[in-house]
Protein backbone atom coordinates (compact mmCIF):
# COMPACT_ATOMS: atom_id res chain seq x y z
CA UNK A 1 0.00 0.00 0.00
CA UNK A 2 1.61 3.41 -1.05
CA UNK A 3 -1.07 5.53 0.11
CA UNK A 4 -3.08 5.44 3.91
CA UNK A 5 -5.65 7.98 1.73
CA UNK A 6 -7.21 8.36 -1.01
CA UNK A 7 -9.75 11.07 -1.53
CA UNK A 8 -10.82 11.68 -5.14
CA UNK A 9 -13.83 14.20 -6.24
CA UNK A 10 -15.63 13.26 -2.44
CA UNK A 11 -19.15 15.62 -2.53
CA UNK A 12 -20.99 15.24 0.81
CA UNK A 13 -24.16 17.27 0.44
CA UNK A 14 -26.24 17.76 3.93
CA UNK A 15 -30.11 17.89 4.06
CA UNK A 16 -31.08 20.52 6.51
CA UNK A 17 -34.70 21.82 7.35
CA UNK A 18 -34.99 25.96 7.20
CA UNK A 19 -36.94 27.37 9.94
CA UNK A 20 -37.90 31.05 10.14
CA UNK A 21 -37.86 32.40 14.01
CA UNK A 22 -40.86 32.97 15.64
CA UNK A 23 -43.79 30.78 16.59
CA UNK A 24 -45.40 31.55 12.65
CA UNK A 25 -41.31 30.20 11.74
CA UNK A 26 -41.99 26.90 13.79
CA UNK A 27 -45.83 26.42 12.10
CA UNK A 28 -44.60 26.45 8.91
CA UNK A 29 -41.97 24.38 9.30
CA UNK A 30 -43.86 21.54 10.79
CA UNK A 31 -46.92 22.07 8.27
CA UNK A 32 -44.30 22.20 5.06
CA UNK A 33 -40.38 22.06 5.93
CA UNK A 34 -38.54 23.65 3.44
CA UNK A 35 -35.36 21.33 2.75
CA UNK A 36 -32.34 23.07 1.82
CA UNK A 37 -29.27 21.64 0.70
CA UNK A 38 -25.72 21.79 2.38
CA UNK A 39 -22.60 21.48 -0.41
CA UNK A 40 -20.11 20.82 2.40
CA UNK A 41 -17.67 19.28 0.34
CA UNK A 42 -17.57 19.78 -2.91
CA UNK A 43 -15.35 17.49 -4.75
CA UNK A 44 -12.43 17.73 -2.83
CA UNK A 45 -9.29 15.34 -3.85
CA UNK A 46 -6.01 14.50 -1.92
CA UNK A 47 -4.51 11.48 -0.88
CA UNK A 48 -1.97 10.80 2.29
CA UNK A 49 1.10 8.41 2.28
CA UNK A 50 1.27 6.12 5.03
CA UNK A 51 3.16 7.40 8.54
CA UNK A 52 2.57 11.22 7.26
CA UNK A 53 1.30 13.90 9.95
CA UNK A 54 -1.17 16.31 8.07
CA UNK A 55 -3.06 19.27 9.22
CA UNK A 56 -6.42 20.26 8.11
CA UNK A 57 -7.01 24.34 8.44
CA UNK A 58 -9.95 26.36 7.55
CA UNK A 59 -12.86 28.37 8.88
CA UNK A 60 -15.68 26.86 11.05
CA UNK A 61 -17.89 24.95 8.68
CA UNK A 62 -15.10 24.88 6.09
CA UNK A 63 -15.88 21.34 5.89
CA UNK A 64 -12.52 19.59 7.82
CA UNK A 65 -14.40 17.57 10.32
CA UNK A 66 -16.74 16.47 7.58
CA UNK A 67 -13.97 15.19 5.98
CA UNK A 68 -12.60 13.74 8.79
CA UNK A 69 -15.83 11.73 9.39
CA UNK A 70 -16.37 10.89 5.80
CA UNK A 71 -12.87 9.22 6.31
CA UNK A 72 -13.36 7.27 9.49
CA UNK A 73 -16.79 5.84 7.83
CA UNK A 74 -19.12 8.05 9.97
CA UNK A 75 -21.03 10.04 6.71
CA UNK A 76 -21.81 8.26 3.78
CA UNK A 77 -20.40 10.48 0.95
CA UNK A 78 -22.86 11.61 -1.58
CA UNK A 79 -20.31 10.70 -4.91
CA UNK A 80 -16.44 10.32 -5.51
CA UNK A 81 -14.11 8.19 -4.38
CA UNK A 82 -12.58 7.67 -1.05
CA UNK A 83 -10.28 4.68 0.20
CA UNK A 84 -8.24 4.53 4.33
CA UNK A 85 -6.15 1.66 4.90
CA UNK A 86 -7.76 -0.18 1.10
CA UNK A 87 -10.79 0.04 2.77
CA UNK A 88 -14.06 1.98 1.38
CA UNK A 89 -14.87 3.82 5.09
CA UNK A 90 -18.04 3.49 5.11
CA UNK A 91 -18.81 -0.33 5.05
CA UNK A 92 -17.23 -0.29 8.06
CA UNK A 93 -15.56 -3.38 8.07
CA UNK A 94 -14.72 -4.76 11.05
CA UNK A 95 -10.97 -4.55 9.94
CA UNK A 96 -10.82 -1.51 8.93
CA UNK A 97 -12.48 -0.20 12.44
CA UNK A 98 -10.00 -2.08 13.96
CA UNK A 99 -7.19 -0.57 12.25
CA UNK A 100 -8.59 3.62 12.87
CA UNK A 101 -9.28 5.98 15.78
CA UNK A 102 -10.66 9.42 15.39
CA UNK A 103 -10.55 11.68 18.91
CA UNK A 104 -12.78 14.22 18.85
CA UNK A 105 -12.37 17.49 21.54
CA UNK A 106 -15.33 17.86 22.68
CA UNK A 107 -16.71 14.37 22.59
CA UNK A 108 -16.00 11.57 25.06
CA UNK A 109 -16.21 7.55 25.32
CA UNK A 110 -14.91 7.03 28.85
CA UNK A 111 -17.66 5.75 31.19
CA UNK A 112 -18.49 8.78 32.93
CA UNK A 113 -19.48 6.72 36.36
CA UNK A 114 -16.51 4.51 36.38
CA UNK A 115 -12.75 4.93 36.80
CA UNK A 116 -10.69 4.96 33.02
CA UNK A 117 -9.54 1.97 33.48
CA UNK A 118 -12.92 0.08 32.82
CA UNK A 119 -13.59 1.97 29.78
CA UNK A 120 -9.67 0.46 28.74
CA UNK A 121 -10.70 -3.15 29.93
CA UNK A 122 -14.01 -2.84 27.84
CA UNK A 123 -11.94 -1.50 24.43
CA UNK A 124 -9.56 -4.39 25.23
CA UNK A 125 -12.49 -6.45 24.20
CA UNK A 126 -14.10 -5.30 21.85
CA UNK A 127 -10.53 -4.82 19.78
CA UNK A 128 -10.12 -8.44 20.79
CA UNK A 129 -6.72 -6.77 21.95
CA UNK A 130 -4.45 -10.07 23.13
CA UNK A 131 -3.46 -9.70 27.01
CA UNK A 132 -0.07 -9.22 26.64
CA UNK A 133 -0.24 -6.58 23.94
CA UNK A 134 -2.73 -4.69 25.93
CA UNK A 135 -0.63 -4.15 28.39
CA UNK A 136 2.54 -3.50 26.64
CA UNK A 137 0.63 -0.81 24.89
CA UNK A 138 -0.95 0.50 28.32
CA UNK A 139 2.15 1.17 29.84
CA UNK A 140 3.65 2.97 26.96
CA UNK A 141 0.97 5.34 26.50
CA UNK A 142 0.30 5.84 30.63
CA UNK A 143 4.50 6.68 30.46
CA UNK A 144 4.11 9.08 27.57
CA UNK A 145 0.67 10.83 28.93
CA UNK A 146 1.72 10.16 32.85
CA UNK A 147 -1.76 9.36 33.81
CA UNK A 148 -0.49 6.33 36.23
CA UNK A 149 -2.16 7.49 39.09
CA UNK A 150 -5.26 8.75 37.11
CA UNK A 151 -6.52 5.04 35.82
CA UNK A 152 -7.78 4.49 39.14
CA UNK A 153 -10.19 7.49 39.42
CA UNK A 154 -13.99 8.14 39.01
CA UNK A 155 -13.66 9.87 35.45
CA UNK A 156 -16.14 12.80 36.48
CA UNK A 157 -13.90 13.44 39.31
CA UNK A 158 -11.14 14.57 36.58
CA UNK A 159 -9.82 17.97 35.11
CA UNK A 160 -10.48 18.25 31.28
CA UNK A 161 -7.31 17.90 30.42
CA UNK A 162 -6.92 14.98 32.54
CA UNK A 163 -10.02 13.71 30.75
CA UNK A 164 -8.64 14.45 27.53
CA UNK A 165 -5.44 12.03 28.55
CA UNK A 166 -7.46 9.14 29.47
CA UNK A 167 -9.50 9.93 26.71
CA UNK A 168 -6.15 9.74 24.16
CA UNK A 169 -5.21 6.33 25.83
CA UNK A 170 -8.68 5.07 24.98
CA UNK A 171 -8.83 6.05 21.52
CA UNK A 172 -5.08 4.57 21.05
CA UNK A 173 -5.40 1.00 23.63
CA UNK A 174 -5.27 -0.52 19.91
CA UNK A 175 -2.76 1.29 18.24
CA UNK A 176 -4.57 2.62 15.38
CA UNK A 177 -2.37 3.14 12.15
CA UNK A 178 -4.35 5.37 11.23
CA UNK A 179 -5.12 8.49 13.31
CA UNK A 180 -7.81 11.02 12.95
CA UNK A 181 -7.79 14.20 15.63
CA UNK A 182 -10.48 16.60 15.32
CA UNK A 183 -9.39 19.90 17.73
CA UNK A 184 -7.16 17.33 20.06
CA UNK A 185 -6.16 20.93 22.31
CA UNK A 186 -9.50 22.57 22.74
CA UNK A 187 -10.48 23.75 25.65
CA UNK A 188 -7.19 23.03 27.12
CA UNK A 189 -4.61 25.56 29.16
CA UNK A 190 -1.39 26.04 27.72
CA UNK A 191 0.72 23.59 29.39
CA UNK A 192 -1.77 20.76 28.44
CA UNK A 193 -1.90 21.67 25.20
CA UNK A 194 1.93 21.92 25.00
CA UNK A 195 1.61 18.31 26.54
CA UNK A 196 -0.89 16.97 23.76
CA UNK A 197 1.29 18.28 21.06
CA UNK A 198 4.40 16.67 22.40
CA UNK A 199 2.60 13.49 22.43
CA UNK A 200 0.96 13.64 19.08
CA UNK A 201 4.26 14.00 17.43
CA UNK A 202 5.94 11.36 19.54
CA UNK A 203 2.85 8.57 18.46
CA UNK A 204 3.56 9.48 14.46
CA UNK A 205 7.29 9.29 14.66
CA UNK A 206 7.48 6.05 16.99
CA UNK A 207 4.47 4.37 15.77
CA UNK A 208 4.38 5.21 12.05
CA UNK A 209 1.04 6.12 12.49
CA UNK A 210 -0.35 8.12 9.38
CA UNK A 211 -2.25 11.36 11.55
CA UNK A 212 -4.71 13.82 9.65
CA UNK A 213 -5.89 16.39 12.46
CA UNK A 214 -8.06 19.53 12.31
CA UNK A 215 -6.75 22.01 14.81
CA UNK A 216 -7.60 26.36 15.04
CA UNK A 217 -4.93 26.58 17.34
CA UNK A 218 -2.12 27.75 15.58
CA UNK A 219 0.87 26.18 17.69
CA UNK A 220 -0.33 22.58 16.89
CA UNK A 221 -0.14 23.52 13.47
CA UNK A 222 2.79 24.95 13.21
CA UNK A 223 4.52 22.57 15.62
CA UNK A 224 3.24 19.55 14.27
CA UNK A 225 2.51 19.20 10.61
CA UNK A 226 5.21 20.01 7.94
CA UNK A 227 2.00 19.48 5.14
CA UNK A 228 -1.05 21.57 5.39
CA UNK A 229 -4.24 21.10 3.93
CA UNK A 230 -6.39 24.74 3.81
CA UNK A 231 -9.72 24.05 2.88
CA UNK A 232 -12.48 26.90 2.89
CA UNK A 233 -15.89 26.46 2.28
CA UNK A 234 -15.56 22.92 0.95
CA UNK A 235 -12.88 23.03 -1.26
CA UNK A 236 -9.53 22.88 -1.11
CA UNK A 237 -7.62 26.14 -1.46
CA UNK A 238 -3.88 24.94 -0.73
CA UNK A 239 -1.73 21.52 -0.46
CA UNK A 240 1.73 21.70 0.06
CA UNK A 241 4.77 22.39 2.62
CA UNK A 242 3.65 25.01 5.18
CA UNK A 243 6.75 26.70 4.64
CA UNK A 244 5.74 27.61 0.86
CA UNK A 245 2.36 28.48 1.98
CA UNK A 246 4.08 31.12 4.56
CA UNK A 247 6.74 31.79 1.79
CA UNK A 248 3.61 32.30 -1.50
CA UNK A 249 1.34 34.74 0.96
CA UNK A 250 3.74 36.65 3.01
CA UNK A 251 3.18 39.80 0.88
CA UNK A 252 5.02 41.93 3.93
CA UNK A 253 7.63 42.21 6.03
CA UNK A 254 7.58 43.17 9.95
CA UNK A 255 10.60 46.04 11.33
CA UNK A 256 11.31 46.55 14.30
CA UNK A 257 13.04 49.45 15.07
CA UNK A 258 14.62 50.72 19.21
CA UNK A 259 14.77 54.36 18.74
CA UNK A 260 16.85 56.22 20.73
CA UNK A 261 15.17 59.62 21.00
CA UNK A 262 11.44 60.21 20.69
CA UNK A 263 10.94 60.92 17.29
CA UNK A 264 7.58 62.06 15.18
CA UNK A 265 5.49 59.70 14.55
CA UNK A 266 4.24 60.76 11.66
CA UNK A 267 7.31 61.00 9.89
CA UNK A 268 7.21 57.07 10.74
CA UNK A 269 4.07 56.34 8.96
CA UNK A 270 5.76 57.61 5.71
CA UNK A 271 8.08 54.79 5.55
CA UNK A 272 5.43 52.15 6.29
CA UNK A 273 1.75 51.26 8.32
CA UNK A 274 3.20 51.75 11.72
CA UNK A 275 1.41 48.82 13.95
CA UNK A 276 2.44 49.33 17.10
CA UNK A 277 4.67 52.37 18.96
CA UNK A 278 5.33 52.02 22.52
CA UNK A 279 8.74 54.37 23.13
CA UNK A 280 11.51 52.61 22.44
CA UNK A 281 10.27 50.17 20.26
CA UNK A 282 7.92 50.69 17.05
CA UNK A 283 6.48 47.99 14.80
CA UNK A 284 6.21 48.83 11.65
CA UNK A 285 4.75 46.98 7.86
CA UNK A 286 6.42 47.33 4.88
CA UNK A 287 5.83 45.59 1.37
CA UNK A 288 8.10 42.34 0.94
CA UNK A 289 9.82 44.32 -2.21
CA UNK A 290 10.55 47.75 -0.55
CA UNK A 291 11.96 45.95 2.83
CA UNK A 292 15.56 46.39 2.55
CA UNK A 293 15.05 50.37 1.21
CA UNK A 294 12.74 51.45 3.82
CA UNK A 295 14.80 49.90 6.85
CA UNK A 296 17.82 52.21 5.06
CA UNK A 297 15.64 54.78 5.41
CA UNK A 298 14.95 54.05 8.48
CA UNK A 299 18.72 54.32 10.01
CA UNK A 300 19.04 57.27 7.65
CA UNK A 301 16.76 60.06 9.13
CA UNK A 302 15.54 58.57 12.37
CA UNK A 303 18.01 57.66 16.04
CA UNK A 304 18.01 54.07 15.44
CA UNK A 305 19.34 52.17 18.48
CA UNK A 306 18.69 48.44 16.87
CA UNK A 307 16.46 47.61 13.85
CA UNK A 308 15.19 43.67 12.92
CA UNK A 309 13.45 42.61 10.10
CA UNK A 310 11.09 40.01 10.77
CA UNK A 311 8.50 37.61 8.50
CA UNK A 312 5.19 37.70 9.38
CA UNK A 313 4.20 35.08 11.93
CA UNK A 314 2.51 32.08 10.26
CA UNK A 315 -0.80 32.50 12.54
CA UNK A 316 -1.04 35.99 11.14
CA UNK A 317 -1.19 34.45 7.64
CA UNK A 318 -3.23 31.71 8.06
CA UNK A 319 -5.97 34.57 9.43
CA UNK A 320 -5.17 36.31 6.70
CA UNK A 321 -5.97 33.60 3.94
CA UNK A 322 -8.97 32.56 6.40
CA UNK A 323 -10.32 36.18 6.29
CA UNK A 324 -9.75 36.65 2.92
CA UNK A 325 -7.81 39.60 2.91
CA UNK A 326 -4.69 37.71 1.27
CA UNK A 327 -6.72 35.41 -2.01
CA UNK A 328 -5.39 32.17 -2.60
CA UNK A 329 -5.75 30.72 -5.90
CA UNK A 330 -6.45 27.35 -6.50
CA UNK A 331 -3.70 25.18 -7.41
CA UNK A 332 -3.32 22.90 -10.23
CA UNK B 1 -17.95 -13.49 22.64
CA UNK B 2 -15.44 -12.20 24.96
CA UNK B 3 -16.56 -8.87 24.05
CA UNK B 4 -19.98 -8.96 25.40
CA UNK B 5 -18.95 -10.42 28.63
CA UNK B 6 -16.83 -7.58 29.21
CA UNK B 7 -19.85 -5.17 28.18
CA UNK B 8 -22.28 -7.60 30.46
CA UNK B 9 -19.58 -7.16 33.15
CA UNK B 10 -18.78 -3.51 32.84
CA UNK B 11 -22.73 -2.90 32.91
CA UNK B 12 -22.53 -4.77 36.19
CA UNK B 13 -19.92 -2.09 37.60
CA UNK B 14 -21.81 1.01 36.29
CA UNK B 15 -24.90 -0.23 38.09
CA UNK B 16 -23.36 -0.14 41.78
CA UNK B 17 -21.89 3.40 40.68
CA UNK B 18 -24.33 5.38 42.85
CA UNK B 19 -25.34 3.55 45.49
CA UNK B 20 -27.61 5.48 46.97
CA UNK B 21 -29.74 5.60 43.70
CA UNK B 22 -29.20 1.82 43.56
CA UNK B 23 -30.54 1.22 47.36
CA UNK B 24 -33.75 3.48 46.61
CA UNK B 25 -34.16 1.45 43.71
CA UNK B 26 -34.52 -1.21 45.86
CA UNK B 27 -36.48 0.21 48.18
CA UNK B 28 -39.32 1.44 45.93
CA UNK B 29 -39.56 -2.49 45.11
CA UNK B 30 -39.77 -3.45 48.37
CA UNK B 31 -42.49 -0.69 49.08
CA UNK B 32 -43.97 -1.34 45.74
CA UNK B 33 -44.49 -5.36 46.49
CA UNK B 34 -46.09 -4.40 49.88
CA UNK B 35 -48.45 -1.78 48.81
CA UNK B 36 -50.01 -4.10 46.06
CA UNK B 37 -50.27 -7.32 48.57
CA UNK B 38 -51.98 -5.59 51.32
CA UNK B 39 -53.86 -4.31 48.51
CA UNK B 40 -55.52 -7.35 47.53
CA UNK B 41 -55.50 -9.30 51.23
CA UNK B 42 -57.91 -6.50 51.68
CA UNK B 43 -60.15 -7.10 48.92
CA UNK B 44 -59.48 -11.18 49.73
CA UNK B 45 -60.46 -10.91 53.22
CA UNK B 46 -62.72 -13.52 53.34
CA UNK B 47 -60.97 -16.67 52.35
CA UNK B 48 -64.11 -18.02 49.71
CA UNK B 49 -63.89 -14.79 47.88
CA UNK B 50 -63.42 -15.30 44.01
CA UNK B 51 -63.03 -12.54 41.88
CA UNK B 52 -62.61 -13.26 37.99
CA UNK B 53 -61.63 -16.48 38.76
CA UNK B 54 -58.96 -15.56 41.12
CA UNK B 55 -59.15 -16.68 44.40
CA UNK B 56 -56.86 -15.06 47.13
CA UNK B 57 -53.85 -18.31 46.02
CA UNK B 58 -54.15 -17.42 42.49
CA UNK B 59 -53.99 -13.75 42.83
CA UNK B 60 -51.31 -13.46 45.40
CA UNK B 61 -49.59 -15.70 43.30
CA UNK B 62 -50.36 -13.55 40.08
CA UNK B 63 -48.88 -10.54 41.70
CA UNK B 64 -45.79 -11.69 43.27
CA UNK B 65 -45.48 -13.31 39.64
CA UNK B 66 -45.74 -10.04 38.08
CA UNK B 67 -43.07 -8.94 40.37
CA UNK B 68 -40.38 -11.42 39.20
CA UNK B 69 -41.60 -11.45 35.37
CA UNK B 70 -41.55 -7.76 34.73
CA UNK B 71 -37.53 -7.44 36.61
CA UNK B 72 -36.90 -10.08 34.45
CA UNK B 73 -38.93 -8.73 30.63
CA UNK B 74 -39.67 -5.04 31.43
CA UNK B 75 -36.19 -3.97 32.71
CA UNK B 76 -35.00 -2.27 30.48
CA UNK B 77 -31.47 -1.79 31.94
CA UNK B 78 -30.42 2.03 31.09
CA UNK B 79 -31.56 2.01 27.49
CA UNK B 80 -30.53 5.40 26.49
CA UNK B 81 -30.01 4.60 22.86
CA UNK B 82 -32.66 7.54 21.68
CA UNK B 83 -30.51 9.53 23.95
CA UNK B 84 -27.32 8.47 21.95
CA UNK B 85 -28.65 8.89 18.97
CA UNK B 86 -30.06 12.86 19.30
CA UNK B 87 -26.77 13.77 21.72
CA UNK B 88 -24.65 12.06 18.73
CA UNK B 89 -22.60 9.81 21.11
CA UNK B 90 -24.18 6.72 18.98
CA UNK B 91 -20.49 8.33 16.96
CA UNK B 92 -18.36 6.44 19.43
CA UNK B 93 -19.82 2.75 18.67
CA UNK B 94 -19.72 3.28 14.81
CA UNK B 95 -16.09 3.82 15.02
CA UNK B 96 -15.25 0.43 16.76
CA UNK B 97 -15.90 -2.94 15.79
CA UNK B 98 -19.34 -3.95 17.51
CA UNK B 99 -22.49 -4.42 16.76
CA UNK B 100 -24.63 -1.82 18.87
CA UNK B 101 -27.82 -3.73 19.14
CA UNK B 102 -25.76 -6.73 20.62
CA UNK B 103 -24.53 -4.15 22.50
CA UNK B 104 -27.33 -2.65 24.01
CA UNK B 105 -29.28 -6.68 24.52
CA UNK B 106 -25.91 -7.66 26.45
CA UNK B 107 -26.30 -4.25 28.63
CA UNK B 108 -30.36 -5.49 29.04
CA UNK B 109 -29.18 -9.03 29.99
CA UNK B 110 -26.68 -7.90 32.26
CA UNK B 111 -29.49 -5.15 34.12
CA UNK B 112 -31.83 -7.80 34.18
CA UNK B 113 -29.49 -10.72 36.28
CA UNK B 114 -28.96 -8.10 38.61
CA UNK B 115 -32.44 -7.38 39.22
CA UNK B 116 -33.88 -11.10 39.30
CA UNK B 117 -30.78 -11.17 41.59
CA UNK B 118 -32.06 -9.13 43.73
CA UNK B 119 -35.72 -9.23 43.81
CA UNK B 120 -35.22 -12.91 44.20
CA UNK B 121 -33.86 -12.14 47.42
CA UNK B 122 -36.10 -9.41 47.99
CA UNK B 123 -39.01 -11.92 47.60
CA UNK B 124 -37.58 -14.96 49.53
CA UNK B 125 -37.69 -12.57 52.47
CA UNK B 126 -41.22 -11.04 52.43
CA UNK B 127 -42.40 -14.21 52.11
CA UNK B 128 -41.02 -15.22 55.19
CA UNK B 129 -42.58 -12.68 56.82
CA UNK B 130 -46.23 -12.48 55.20
CA UNK B 131 -46.09 -16.31 54.68
CA UNK B 132 -48.63 -16.27 51.70
CA UNK B 133 -49.96 -19.03 50.32
CA UNK B 134 -48.64 -19.64 46.77
CA UNK B 135 -49.45 -21.55 43.81
CA UNK B 136 -45.77 -23.74 43.18
CA UNK B 137 -46.56 -25.02 39.34
CA UNK B 138 -45.01 -28.90 39.18
CA UNK B 139 -45.69 -30.11 36.17
CA UNK B 140 -42.43 -29.93 34.08
CA UNK B 141 -44.12 -29.84 30.84
CA UNK B 142 -46.36 -26.26 31.59
CA UNK B 143 -42.70 -25.22 33.38
CA UNK B 144 -41.05 -25.68 30.26
CA UNK B 145 -43.98 -23.97 28.28
CA UNK B 146 -43.38 -21.22 30.81
CA UNK B 147 -39.56 -20.80 30.26
CA UNK B 148 -40.33 -20.55 26.18
CA UNK B 149 -42.74 -17.85 26.85
CA UNK B 150 -40.30 -15.77 29.17
CA UNK B 151 -37.66 -16.20 26.49
CA UNK B 152 -39.54 -15.17 23.39
CA UNK B 153 -41.10 -12.15 25.74
CA UNK B 154 -37.92 -10.61 26.96
CA UNK B 155 -36.65 -10.75 23.04
CA UNK B 156 -40.28 -9.25 22.49
CA UNK B 157 -40.13 -6.49 24.56
CA UNK B 158 -36.17 -5.60 23.73
CA UNK B 159 -36.79 -5.26 19.58
CA UNK B 160 -39.86 -2.98 21.02
CA UNK B 161 -37.83 -0.97 23.05
CA UNK B 162 -35.25 -0.66 20.24
CA UNK B 163 -37.37 -0.03 17.72
CA UNK B 164 -39.44 2.97 19.65
CA UNK B 165 -35.84 4.68 20.46
CA UNK B 166 -34.52 4.35 16.71
CA UNK B 167 -37.91 6.69 16.09
CA UNK B 168 -34.69 9.18 16.71
CA UNK B 169 -33.12 9.04 13.93
CA UNK B 170 -35.81 10.65 12.17
CA UNK B 171 -37.03 13.07 14.85
CA UNK B 172 -34.30 13.54 16.87
CA UNK B 173 -36.74 15.40 19.53
CA UNK B 174 -39.56 12.84 19.61
CA UNK B 175 -37.30 9.75 21.38
CA UNK B 176 -38.65 10.80 25.04
CA UNK B 177 -42.26 11.15 24.37
CA UNK B 178 -43.17 8.11 22.01
CA UNK B 179 -40.87 5.61 24.70
CA UNK B 180 -43.42 6.83 27.20
CA UNK B 181 -45.93 6.10 25.11
CA UNK B 182 -45.24 2.61 24.29
CA UNK B 183 -43.32 1.83 27.21
CA UNK B 184 -46.05 3.29 29.84
CA UNK B 185 -48.88 3.43 28.29
CA UNK B 186 -49.33 0.26 25.90
CA UNK B 187 -47.11 -1.97 27.77
CA UNK B 188 -48.40 -1.51 31.47
CA UNK B 189 -51.68 -1.49 30.70
CA UNK B 190 -51.73 -4.03 28.20
CA UNK B 191 -49.42 -6.52 29.31
CA UNK B 192 -51.02 -7.49 32.47
CA UNK B 193 -48.58 -5.41 34.66
CA UNK B 194 -51.39 -3.66 36.28
CA UNK B 195 -54.10 -6.14 36.55
CA UNK B 196 -54.99 -9.25 34.71
CA UNK B 197 -55.94 -9.19 31.15
CA UNK B 198 -58.69 -11.49 31.70
CA UNK B 199 -61.26 -9.72 33.73
CA UNK B 200 -61.80 -7.28 31.01
CA UNK B 201 -64.87 -8.29 28.50
CA UNK B 202 -64.40 -10.95 26.09
CA UNK B 203 -64.15 -9.03 22.46
CA UNK B 204 -61.26 -6.86 23.91
CA UNK B 205 -59.48 -9.40 24.77
CA UNK B 206 -59.93 -11.12 21.40
CA UNK B 207 -58.12 -8.11 20.03
CA UNK B 208 -55.69 -7.84 22.92
CA UNK B 209 -54.11 -11.42 22.11
CA UNK B 210 -53.42 -10.61 18.47
CA UNK B 211 -50.86 -7.68 19.49
CA UNK B 212 -47.65 -8.30 21.58
CA UNK B 213 -48.45 -6.73 24.37
CA UNK B 214 -50.17 -9.76 26.40
CA UNK B 215 -47.49 -11.82 25.32
CA UNK B 216 -45.20 -10.12 27.58
CA UNK B 217 -46.18 -10.63 30.63
CA UNK B 218 -49.80 -12.15 31.01
CA UNK B 219 -49.49 -14.64 28.78
CA UNK B 220 -46.03 -16.69 30.28
CA UNK B 221 -47.68 -16.26 33.73
CA UNK B 222 -51.14 -17.41 32.70
CA UNK B 223 -49.09 -20.82 31.40
CA UNK B 224 -47.18 -20.72 35.26
CA UNK B 225 -50.72 -20.89 36.64
CA UNK B 226 -51.80 -24.08 34.70
CA UNK B 227 -54.73 -22.06 33.39
CA UNK B 228 -54.58 -22.46 29.42
CA UNK B 229 -54.93 -25.87 27.36
CA UNK B 230 -51.85 -27.47 25.90
CA UNK B 231 -53.67 -26.02 22.95
CA UNK B 232 -54.22 -22.56 24.00
CA UNK B 233 -50.56 -22.72 24.87
CA UNK B 234 -48.82 -24.09 21.89
CA UNK B 235 -51.34 -21.25 19.91
CA UNK B 236 -49.79 -18.45 21.90
CA UNK B 237 -46.43 -19.53 21.95
CA UNK B 238 -47.17 -19.22 18.01
CA UNK B 239 -48.41 -15.81 18.08
CA UNK B 240 -45.39 -14.53 20.26
CA UNK B 241 -43.01 -15.75 18.03
CA UNK B 242 -44.44 -14.66 14.62
CA UNK B 243 -44.20 -11.22 16.72
CA UNK B 244 -40.94 -11.96 17.84
CA UNK B 245 -39.69 -12.45 14.44
CA UNK B 246 -41.98 -9.47 13.12
CA UNK B 247 -40.08 -6.44 15.80
CA UNK B 248 -36.85 -7.97 14.97
CA UNK B 249 -36.87 -7.85 11.12
CA UNK B 250 -38.27 -4.10 11.67
CA UNK B 251 -35.68 -3.52 14.33
CA UNK B 252 -33.34 -4.00 12.22
CA UNK B 253 -34.56 -2.73 9.19
CA UNK B 254 -34.63 0.59 10.78
CA UNK B 255 -31.50 0.45 12.11
CA UNK B 256 -29.96 0.13 8.39
CA UNK B 257 -31.72 2.60 6.96
CA UNK B 258 -30.99 4.68 10.58
CA UNK B 259 -27.60 4.73 10.33
CA UNK B 260 -28.04 6.18 6.91
CA UNK B 261 -29.74 9.10 7.74
CA UNK B 262 -27.57 9.50 11.32
CA UNK B 263 -25.66 12.64 9.95
CA UNK B 264 -23.58 12.58 13.03
CA UNK B 265 -24.13 16.36 13.09
CA UNK B 266 -23.73 18.47 16.19
CA UNK B 267 -21.31 15.43 17.87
Amino acid sequence: MDKAIIVDHLVKNFEVVERKKGITGVISSFVSPKKKTVRALREISFSIKPGELVAFIGPNGAGKTTTLKVLSGLLYPTSGFTQVLGFDPWKRNPKFLKDISLVMGQKNQLWWDLPAIETLELNKAIYEIPERTYKESLNELVNMLDVKKLLNIQVRRLSLGQRMRLELVAALIHKPKMLFLDEPTIGLDVVAQARMRDFIFEYNKQQGATILLTSHNMDDVINLAKRVIVIDKGKILFDGDLRELVSRYAKEKIIKVYLSKESDIKQLEKIGKVKKIDFPQAVLVVPRATAAAAAAELLHHFPVADLTIEEEPVDEIIRKVFSGEVKVAKMK
Amino acid sequence: MKKYFSIFKISFAQEFAYRVNFIMWRVRNVLQILLVFFLWSAVYTNPQTELFGYNREKILTYVFGIFILRALVLSSGSVDIAGEIARGDLTNYLLKPINYIKYWFTRGISSKVLNLGFATVEILILYFFLKPEFFIQTNPLQLLFFLSAVILAVVMFFSLLVLVNFITFWLPEGGWASQFLIIVIFTEFLSGAVFPIDILPQTIQNILYSLPFPYLLFFPLQIYLGKLSTQATLQGLAISGMWMTVLIVAMRRMWASGIKKYSAVGR
